[in-house]
């Protein structure tokens, strides 16, 4: 039983590993087309990469897109978190679930109502147009991080600032906003990784103008399979991974660089 | 003279549900006053009315004979330490003792200084850079202390502050707080459902129920000369003997069960009152024959609970269930389902009336 859960373990971890395994080398690789395992080594796509304004413009639109849609998400989210949380109104159910709703909807379908939607608008294959509807995605998922965290919240500490003479304003600049601000970063920065990584929705309404990178990966991969791809994953992956392994990381050098710093007597004399 | 805190007709209503009703308090300035009542009795509501966390249905709230009322509750200069603590975890316990003289605009290095003198006072004079989580609870309660009172307050709230603390702690930290508050002389309201904390802390106890204030009087007070039947039954034990006054003058109830009763002195018993007749268990004598020159009972020995230093014996006498406290030594010859005398002295006998 237990060498049998093992197997399924050590095979689902070569299974996720294995994209990564494969894409990482190809991306050094010095064929002309994507092809595994890689015929020799060279740093040749990096560069190609970093001098192409055929992939250069993409990354720069997706950086505006995804910036766009956290600043936007976040916008709606926070309000609408604490509203939802915090207070009961007619109608509270009903926007719980329509801030869920598109976790429901597939994408594709979204994608199709968005092509008609903001072409009726005028604003599809448009940066602008594509932060909208990324930000219709991202914000069921920024909300259920953001909710959860307030939901633990304790408003004691509200109450006690309050009391200590903090007028609410500065409550919630000196207290809650602080507290809440782990879980302020991480639902932003899921934000952030989710429109960046988006690929449905942008092939339908990115355009050229405001093609992201993914899509731009989507249409080479097609068209030549240029080893630029692999480079573009890799680079993909890495910015994810230091999302992901920065925030603790910096909490720990962060507190192992003050401790010693501030002991008791900095406080006296 | 007027008092410092004044609560006058104070009412608080959840819809039909009436959690306050009517009430009316004096403190004096310096006083430290205790909130005593059963679960659900109003102690919270009350405390948070007079921070402004809550409004009142009716009434008003007056410090140093002005209304609080219309005030904001950052405005009230009100210091409260919660049940929790309710410390800043993202605060050192200096920057948390500090806060308040923050939000008052103080200089940092003057409001540092004076943060960290707070922390002395309390016993803390080396975890000032300690976060609330590297701290006891003992200690968290000492900074939420040091923090309620670093401005200067003009009223101190404490609501259940001991609650989560265990019994040695507890009592030492009952010491703490009577010392503290002494030393600076801040009015203190302090909530607790905790008789003996109430007993040994308190200038005043209010005793709470049901949303009314049943007695406020000093602890002795509340023990010996109840106003009330409910204060009677809840604080301490007691036996409580239904009579009726037949002679006022020589201080003469009539119980059904129990006969004539002579009371202790009391100005409100008269003739065809019926009253409750309060006796102690510590104040009832157990005897193996009657006592000459005291008021005697038969009784029968149903249960003994026993606590080491003492034993409280609960018996039957003709009906009436009663209560009497035994000092160690006389347990041992004692058994269940023995017949034996209880006793007492008229003075013991204190009669209620409402
Ligand atoms: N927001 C509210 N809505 C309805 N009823 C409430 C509300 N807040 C308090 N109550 C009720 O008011 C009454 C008094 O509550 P309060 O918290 O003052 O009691 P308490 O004396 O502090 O009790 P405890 O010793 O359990 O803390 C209770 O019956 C409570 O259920
Ligand atoms: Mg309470």
């Amino acid at each position: 039983m237990n060498r049998l859960l093992l197997s399924i373990g050590v095979f689902a971890v070569i299974f996720i590993a294995a994209p990564l395994v494969i894409v990482v080398p190809m991306s050094f690789s010095n064929a002309r087309s994507l092809q595994f395992p890689p015929p020799g080594y060279w740093l040749g796509y990096y560069q190609a990469y970093f001098t192409d304004m055929r992939w250069l413009r993409p990354t720069w639109n997706s950086i505006i897109i995804a910036s766009g849609t956290t600043v936007l998400t976040m916008t709606l989210v926070v309000p609408a978190t604490f509203a939802l949380v915090r207070h009961r109104f007619a109608g509270k159910s009903f926007a719980d679930l329509m801030l869920l709703m598109p976790l429901a909807v597939p994408h594709i379908v979204m994608a199709v109502g968005y092509y008609s939607f903001l072409g009726k608008l005028g604003i599809v294959q448009t940066h602008l147009g594509v932060i909208v509807a990324h930000t219709c995605l991202t914000v069921p998922i920024a909300f259920l991080v953001l909710s959860a965290n307030l939901k633990g919240f304790d408003r004691t500490l509200e109450r006690a600032a309050i009391s200590l003479g903090a007028s609410p304003w500065r409550t919630f600049i000196h207290i809650t906003l602080p507290i809440l601000k782990p879980g302020l970063i991480v639902s932003a920065l899921f934000t952030f990784v989710q429109s960046f990584d988006e690929t449905v929705v942008a092939i339908f309404i990115s355009g050229r103008d405001a093609a992201t990178l993914p899509r731009k990966m989507f249409d080479s991969i097609r068209q030549e399979a240029d080893p630029v791809i692999a480079v573009v994953s890799t680079l993909l992956f890495l910015l994810v991974l230091a999302g992901i392994v920065a925030p603790p990381l910096w909490k720990a050098l962060r507190t192992r660089m003050k401790a010693p710093a501030l002991s008791s007597g900095d406080f006296q004399s | 003279m007027t008092s410092y805190l004044q609560l006058t007709g104070i009412s608080k209503t959840y819809g039909t549900f009436a959690a306050l009703s009517k009430v009316d308090l004096a403190v004096d300035k310096g006083e430290f006053i205790t909130f005593l009542g059963p679960s659900g009795s109003g102690k919270t509501t009350t405390l948070m009315i007079i921070a402004g966390f809550e409004k009142a249905s009716t009434g008003d709230v007056l410090i140093d004979g002005g209304s609080i009322t219309a005030m904001a509750p950052h405005e009230r200069n009100i210091g409260i330490v919660f049940q929790n603590y309710g410390l800043f975890p993202h605060k050192r316990a200096i920057e948390n003792v500090y806060f308040p003289l923050q939000m008052r605009g103080a200089a940092r290095a003057e409001g540092l200084r004076k943060a960290a003198a707070m922390l002395d006072l309390v016993g803390l004079k080396d975890l000032g850079s300690r976060y609330p989580k590297e701290l006891s609870g003992g200690q968290q309660q000492r900074v939420a202390l040091a923090r309620a009172l670093v401005f200067e307050p003009s009223l101190l709230l404490l609501d259940e502050p001991l609650g989560a603390l265990d019994k040695n702690l507890r009592e030492q930290m009952q010491i703490e707080i009577k010392r503290i508050q002494r030393a600076l002389g801040v009015t203190t309201v302090f909530v607790t459902h905790d008789q003996s904390e109430a007993m040994s802390m308190s200038d005043r106890i209010v005793v709470f129920d049901k949303g009314r204030i049943e007695q406020a009087a000093t602890p002795l007070d509340i023990y010996h000369r109840p106003q009330t039947k409910f204060v009677a039954g809840f604080v301490g034990e007691s036996n409580l003997i239904e009579a009726v006054v037949t002679d006022a003058g020589s201080r003469l109830a009539t119980s059904p069960a129990l006969g004539e009763i002579e009371y202790a002195p009391s100005e409100t018993a008269a003739p065809g009152k019926p009253v409750m007749l309060m006796i102690r268990p510590e104040h009832i004598r157990l005897s193996r024959r009657p006592i000459e020159g005291r008021r005697n009972a038969a009784m029968k020995i149903e249960t003994i609970v026993n606590y080491g230093d003492n034993a409280l014996v609960i018996g039957n006498s003709s009906g009436v269930p009663m209560r009497v406290r035994v000092l160690g030594a006389d347990v041992v010859i004692l058994k269940e389902g023995d017949d034996c005398h209880i006793s007492w002295m008229p003075d013991a006998v204190f009669p209620i009336t409402a």
